[in-house]
């Protein structure tokens, strides 16, 4: 493994993504001085967040995380982005504004957000813009997708959808994921600000989201900091029942080889 | 997703070993013969499989009426986690 300065994008400033940040921005402070830590997400922190999210302050949520951690990570670049992550450019280019009169934070297109040899963490609450993540990675030739969220219980799941020369070397989670073929929610950045204040968060659990966190951080320092275990890339994680399960999505070999042949 | 597979062309003989998955739970045995359907059943329940989780062999999606041949690593898609 190199200890090259790397980009690390976090998608999805939330639940699981606050925590995650605080976390990785350490691993690349002291492991991997130089880096740059991406935070992305088109929503404001509202104090009824404080129950499951780590913040000081009012406002976007990008940004204040990021103005909060860079004071006291000085080595590691951190880059707040104010917009939701969707697959197309929006029809019409007019800002949209709510009913308080705030702007809508805007769109960038995970194929403009996606850049060669990133380490992306996919933690939003929603399949859709997961699904135009993972999408995206397709043309990319080397990338890391990880994917992590939890249900309203204590059960959770993080999977690494990794491309190395232009092939996949884990499957694509469409392959065996019916939610990543058509997933039954929506994307927030393709909604009106209207349709995006009805969505319900639900009523998740602080347990699940830090499972999820300690998942991905273990997944991150297993095969992105070092050379170690990558047949986990799929885990299952059961809080309630203190079980977790991993599979093996590592495409054959056989099948990269007739892949990369075309 | 693939949805190839209709009942297996060969049916084994009983007893032979397979393991069946679900999420965070695994029950390694004697399976082979059985099908899909017969193992939903018996551990639908307990591990509270839904009844529309679909069912895989390696990568291939297979029917209720498979039968489970020796060796076989049979998982029941556990939908992952939503929230963040």
């Amino acid at each position: 493994m190199t200890d090259e300065p790397r980009r690390l994008v976090v998608v999805g400033a939330g639940g699981v993504g606050t925590w995650l940040a605080q976390a990785l921005v350490r691993m690349l402070e002291y492991k991997l001085p130089g880096s740059m830590l991406v935070i992305v997400d088109g929503d404001n922190f509202e104090q009824k967040n404080k129950e499951r999210q780590s913040f000081k302050g009012a406002g976007n949520k990008a940004d204040v995380l990021a103005h909060e951690l860079q004071g006291d990570f000085p080595n590691t670049m951190i880059v707040p982005l104010a917009k939701w992550v969707v697959a197309d450019e929006p029809e019409s280019d007019e800002e949209e504004v709510d009913e308080d009169g705030v702007r809508s934070a805007g769109v960038v297109t995970a194929s403009k957000l996606l850049q060669e040899d990133d380490v992306i963490y996919a933690v939003v609450d929603n399949f859709k813009a997961r699904k135009d993540i993972c999408d995206a990675a397709r043309s990319y030739d080397n990338i890391d997708i990880f994917l992590g969220g939890n249900d309203e219980e204590l059960y959770g799941s993080v999977y690494q959808y990794r491309r190395r020369d232009g092939v996949d070397i884990t499957e694509h989670p469409s392959v065996r994921s019916e939610e990543y073929v058509n997933p039954p929610d929506r994307n927030p950045g393709e909604l009106s600000c209207a349709e995006r204040a009805e969505i319900d968060g639900g009523t998740q659990l602080i347990a699940a989201n830090f499972g999820v966190v300690a998942f991905l951080l273990g997944r991150t320092q297993a095969t992105i900091l070092t050379d170690g275990n990558f047949l986990a890339n799929d885990v299952k994680f059961d809080l309630g029942h203190g079980l977790a399960q991993a599979y093996d999505r590592t495409v054959e070999e056989a099948e990269v080889l007739a892949t990369s042949s075309v | 997703m693939d949805m190839a597979s209709s009942a297996s062309a060969g049916k084994p003989a009983s007893g032979g070993m397979a393991s069946i998955k679900f999420g965070v739970f695994s029950n390694p045995g004697s399976h082979a013969g059985k099908s899909i359907s017969q193992v939903r059943a018996e551990q639908g329940k307990l591990w509270g499989v839904p009844t529309d989780a679909a069912a895989h062999v390696g990568k291939t999606a297979v029917s209720e009426d498979y039968v489970i041949q020796e060796g076989d690593n049979v998982e029941f898609h556990r939908r992952a986690g939503e929230k963040g």
